[in-house]
């Protein structure tokens, strides 16, 4: 981009590389996606090492999100138990790594260095989100599983069958058209994720450059980016919302065909996730609300 | 220079379309709620559902216009 006078930020749209480690590259989107395990990986460790039945304060507030995601899921299908810590956890993690994201430091504390000639700026951190590599595969975890239940619950034929479509003289002409709408669904759930977050550190960083040339003369230009900052943590939110409940809603269609059928024998668990029966629920003391 | 241009006008001619598609989504969400709210957890997942695919419409563009500004 050769404006006049230089460009106010600098764009990458891949994630720069930190260190090589044989063909490999270390980048610092992969730092914002080991933070986001990290982060929920020791979550996991302290509060599951002091569960307590009756949950404190801040078990209710890691619970929270965790049961009210898996209320959602065990709405769907019968088969819900199948797939609920998959969606649950594609929720946390896109969660985690979006709001790590935001947090000061990250995408601003970095090194110089010369590549090409020019000198270029790598931050140590950038948002894990931010970057295609991981979004897409997130987005193929999620493929591979309802293609999986799709076979697991129609069979090959069955799978195939629904590919083919139900005249089957229009095969020819709608097995393309099938295969490729299952095709977009990957790229769309990925490039959705990608781009909201993308989008938004450019957005972030342009608020952040503007405000930063007028601090001096506009003592509250100062608020200016906190407002998109804000704004940009109730997206993550809802990016993080709506690629779990993508994943459940494909998961769902490629169940759905055969609920009625399976509904017969009744062998499926219906009960949503908070009435369902835990291991711990049946020495829940009562009237503690 | 020129495709600077292209990924402005791609942008924003491709943001119409989603802009008055979540419009309608959000309105008649609030209208449902507004009337059963009752209702409200059902509305809620094909409602989050439904503004996700139009706003698929409008990632595209941004897309195109990535494409355009780092890659033609």
């Amino acid at each position: 981009m050769e404006g006049q006078g230089g460009s106010l930020i600098e764009v990458s749209i891949k994630a720069e590389p930190l260190l090589h480690i044989g063909p490999f590259e270390f980048t610092n989107s992969m730092v914002g996606a080991l933070l986001a395990s990290a982060v929920l990986l020791a979550a996991a460790w302290y509060f599951s090492r002091r569960a307590a039945l009756v949950p404190g304060r801040m078990q209710s507030l890691i619970e929270l999100p965790v049961e009210w995601m898996a209320d959602i899921v065990s709405a769907s299908t019968s088969r819900w138990r199948g797939y609920v810590s998959l969606v649950v956890a594609l929720f946390l993690m896109i969660l985690v790594a979006n709001w790590i994201g935001l947090l000061p430091g990250v995408g601003t504390v970095g090194v110089h260095s010369m590549e090409g000639g020019h000198e270029v700026f790598i931050p140590f951190v950038r948002p894990a989100s931010a970057d295609l590599n991981f979004t897409l595969g997130l987005a193929l975890v999620a493929f591979a599983v309802f293609v999986y239940w799709g076979v697991r619950v129609n069979g090959v034929t069955g799978y195939l069958k629904e590919l083919v479509g139900e005249p089957r003289y229009m095969a020819p002409l709608m097995f393309p058209i099938h295969l490729i709408s299952e095709l977009s669904r990957l790229i769309s759930l990925s490039m959705r994720l990608f781009g909201n977050v993308f989008a938004g550190e450019v957005l972030l960083a342009t608020m952040l450059a503007i405000t930063t040339a007028a601090i001096f003369t506009i003592p509250l230009a100062f608020f200016v980016p906190g407002v998109f900052l804000g704004l940009e943590a109730i997206f993550g939110f809802v990016q993080a919302l709506v690629f779990a409940l993508l994943a459940m809603t494909y998961i769902t269609m490629a169940i759905a065909e055969h609920e009625a059928h399976d509904d017969e024998h009744g062998a499926h668990d219906e009960r949503p996730f908070s009435e369902a029966p835990h291991e711990v629920a049946s020495i829940e003391p009562e009237g503690i609300g | 220079m020129d495709s600077n241009l292209a990924a402005g006008l791609a942008m924003g001619l491709g943001a119409i379309g989603p802009g008055i598609g979540l419009g309608i989504a959000v309105s008649k969400a609030m209208e449902a709620l507004g009337r059963n709210p009752e209702a409200s957890g059902a509305i809620f997942v094909p409602y989050v559902l439904g503004i996700a695919l139009a706003e698929a419409i409008g990632i595209y563009a941004l897309v195109v216009s990535l494409l355009l500004i780092f890659v033609v």
